[in-house]
């Protein structure tokens, strides 16, 4: 079985002015396709500059990265936005909806990019989805009239809506309460098995975590080795390993 | 493709306040150009109407007669044989008329003034009454033998009303002077300075005054249904002429009445032929004309310059302002020639929207105008040869507006777009202002 991502020796260094940043300093990474797996780590270690580069909005300054077989370094800027499209749903940190549209137009932009189904496909696909996050009342809403988690949930139907290979989940449940939280897990928990879809997301949250077959650990730019979930969760709660929120073990 | 447009739309109608402005704006600038170019073009076609109605035609085809190689008259004989010659030669021709020409005093029993005179047969002056209007009397009248028409402020001078009598002197073409009396039948409405120095009266009796023949004419008044085609036409007419036996002269582009020197310094006798147009004959109308184009070019491009960068700055604020959104678009899988044919449909949209809500504003607001018949001030009209407003909106410059207007919003919205579509998307995400 081949890796769905591969990642290898990748350095990413953002530069202000004279001054580089070094946010990934030689990360390697394999995922293997249905996997669900967890990155954790400290605020500003690198969570979403890896989750940027495998989702093909961000080139790695070093490195190679590889995602559904195609070395994402040496493909045109179309090709990459095909894929993009195609292969990856990217749930973002902080949402980026397009503000103008409503709920519904939002979640079924991916579709008319596509151009693959008709408009009462598309409709009911977006419905189901929005019954699933619970919005399905919010469909004509505009982003700003929806509270944080509305949002987040909005992002996650959008990031579903294509039924991509790979779904990149940034802090998926931050905004979330501790029920909802769960519903939108078990979806993509749901979507996982039935579907074999991949999932990498970041997270602090240690009930997402259990539902991870994997967590890689990132600090201050380097990956500090991978466990199980349960593993994960049983070493936060002897206080033994490093608790994702704390400081990078030396 | 359908779908860019919808998604176009879309975002136009989401952003509504800012499209209805921006609209506005572009609407406003379409109208003003309209209004300035129906303007310009009405004013220069009443002012080219009223004076090739008055004191020329399109082409005139006229010439000198000379008894002596010293001695030469402004006049033609033998003019109906010569105007069945032209009628042949030019098939563009709308009618044709035959006038007497003249320049003498003209004598009340208070004042005096020296005037150009044109004998006129009304009943084939097509176009005459259509540019004077008669404030008092009936220019019809003009049939009657010894009826002349003068100016309201030509009236004011010789202090005459209709039905007055009054003495022309002028000097004949045999060197003799001689007097006639004449009963003024109409008193015109001024157009401008053509009327300062014209009159016009029964052509019988401007021959008789002159002693000509009933043969004889002064000019034959050519009117072309488009007069952009007088140069081909004087053309063509010099060379049939001269086929057909006619002296012609050289052309000359300057009015007749400058003319007697060098042709009397010429060595010939009997009758010559010239073939001229409207630009020779007032020539100061033509610069009028040419000024009033060039000033209206002028103040249309200043304003189209000025509110073009204006409505630019708009766009691209907007569109940068769009950059998170753009980014976005793009983090989620839209091509980035997708990105700039949505934008550049929707400049497209609001170019065309704008372009021709304000075209048809300009043509409502010239219809307005010209109901309105909204004065000209008097200074003006010295020039304009009209005391009202005239605007004449075309279509051509509609089109225009419609067509440039909407390219430059929707090559202008294709910059900022561009610049955006072209960044990295986590660039453009994270994006500030
Ligand atoms: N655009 C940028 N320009 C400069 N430095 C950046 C940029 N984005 C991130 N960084 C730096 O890169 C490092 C990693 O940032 P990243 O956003 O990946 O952290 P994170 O693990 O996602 O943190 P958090 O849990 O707070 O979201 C940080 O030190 C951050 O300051
Ligand atoms: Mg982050």
């Amino acid at each position: 079985m081949g890796s769905i991502v591969s990642i290898r020796d990748v350095v990413k260094e953002y530069s202000l002015g004279k001054v580089v940043v070094p946010a990934l300093r030689g990360v390697s990474l394999e995922v293997e396709k249905g996997e669900f797996i967890s990155i954790a780590g400290p605020s500003g270690s690198g969570k979403t500059t890896m989750l940027n580069l495998i989702g093909c909005v961000d080139t790695a300054t070093r490195g190679v990265v590889e995602v559904a077989g195609q070395d994402t370094g040496k493909l045109t800027e179309r090709k990459l936005t095909a894929l993009r499209l195609d292969t990856i749903g990217f749930i973002f940190q902080s949402f980026n909806l397009v503000s103008v549209l409503t709920v519904f137009q939002n979640v079924e932009f991916p579709l008319l990019l596509q151009r693959k189904l008709n408009g009462a496909q598309r409709k009911a696909r977006v419905m189901q989805l929005l019954e699933q996050v619970g919005l399905a009342t919010h469909a004509k809403h505009r982003p700003n009239e929806l509270s944080g988690g509305q949002r987040q949930r909005v992002a996650v139907a959008r990031a579903l809506v294509t039924e991509p290979q790979i779904v990149l989940a940034d802090e998926p449940t931050a905004n979330l309460d501790s029920v909802t939280g769960q519903a939108i897990i078990d979806l993509m928990k749901s979507l996982n098995q039935q579907k074999g879809t991949t999932f990498i997301f970041s997270t602090h949250d240690y009930k997402v975590m259990q539902h991870a077959n994997a967590v890689v650990r990132l600090a201050d730019g380097k990956l500090q080795g991978r466990e199980t979930g349960e593993a994960a969760v049983a070493a936060a709660l002897k206080g033994m390993s490093v608790a994702p929120v704390a400081q990078a073990a030396p | 493709m359908l779908q860019l447009f919808q998604m176009g739309a879309r975002s136009l109608w989401q952003h509504r306040t800012r499209t209805l402005l921006l609209g506005a704006a572009i609407a406003a600038v379409s109208a003003l150009l309209i209004a300035l170019t129906s303007l310009s073009t009405g004013m220069r076609t009443t002012m080219l109407v009223s004076a090739t109605t008055l004191s020329t035609g399109h082409l005139n085809v006229a010439g000198f007669y000379k008894v002596t190689s010293g001695q030469s008259a402004p006049v033609v004989t033998d003019y109906r044989k010569l105007m069945d010659v032209v009628k042949d030669a030019v098939p563009e021709i709308d009618y044709l008329t035959e006038r007497g020409r003249g320049w003498a005093k003209i004598i009340s029993d208070t004042g005096s003034m020296q005037v150009g005179l044109a004998g006129v047969d009304i009943s084939k002056e097509a176009g005459f009454k259509k540019v004077v209007t008669a404030l008092s009397g009936n220019l019809d009248d003009l049939a009657k033998p010894g009826a002349i028409v003068i100016f309201e402020e030509q009236a004011k001078k010789l202090e005459v009303k209709v039905g007055d009598r009054l003495t022309i002197s002028a000097a004949t073409p045999r060197g003799t002077s001689n007097t006639i009396d004449v009963t003024v039948v109409a008193i015109g409405q001024n157009i401008g300075m053509m009327s300062n120095w014209n009159t016009f009266m029964n052509g019988t009796s401007l021959r008789e005054l002159y002693q000509l023949n009933d043969d004889t004419a002064g000019a034959i008044h050519v009117y072309l249904k488009d007069i952009n085609q007088v140069k081909t036409v004087q053309a063509r007419l010099r060379k049939v002429l001269a086929e057909k036996g006619y002296g012609v002269m050289d052309d000359d582009p300057r009015a007749f009445w400058m003319k007697f020197q060098s042709v009397n310094r010429e060595d010939w006798t009997g009758q010559k032929i010239d073939v001229t147009t409207w630009e020779d004959e007032i020539s100061f109308v033509k610069w009028t004309v040419d000024g009033l184009t060039g000033l209206a070019v002028m103040v249309t491009i200043v304003l189209l310059v000025i509110i073009g960068v204006g409505i630019m700055n708009v766009m691209w604020i907007t569109i940068r302002e769009r950059t998170r959104e753009i980014g976005t678009l793009r983090a989620i899988g839209m091509q980035r020639a997708r990105v700039l044919g949505m934008f550049v449909i929707e400049g497209f949209l609001l170019g065309l929207a704008g372009t021709v809500s304000g075209t048809a504003l300009g043509f409502a607001f010239s219809a307005a105008l010209n109901a309105a018949h909204a004065k000209v001030p008097v200074a003006a009209q010295l020039f304009l040869m009209t005391d009202h407003l005239v605007m004449l909106p075309t279509v051509a410059w509609a089109v225009f507006a419609v067509l440039f207007i909407t390219g430059v919003i929707t090559a202008v919205s294709l910059v900022p777009s561009f610049l955006a579509a072209r960044m990295k998307p986590i660039t453009a995400m994270s994006h500030i202002g």
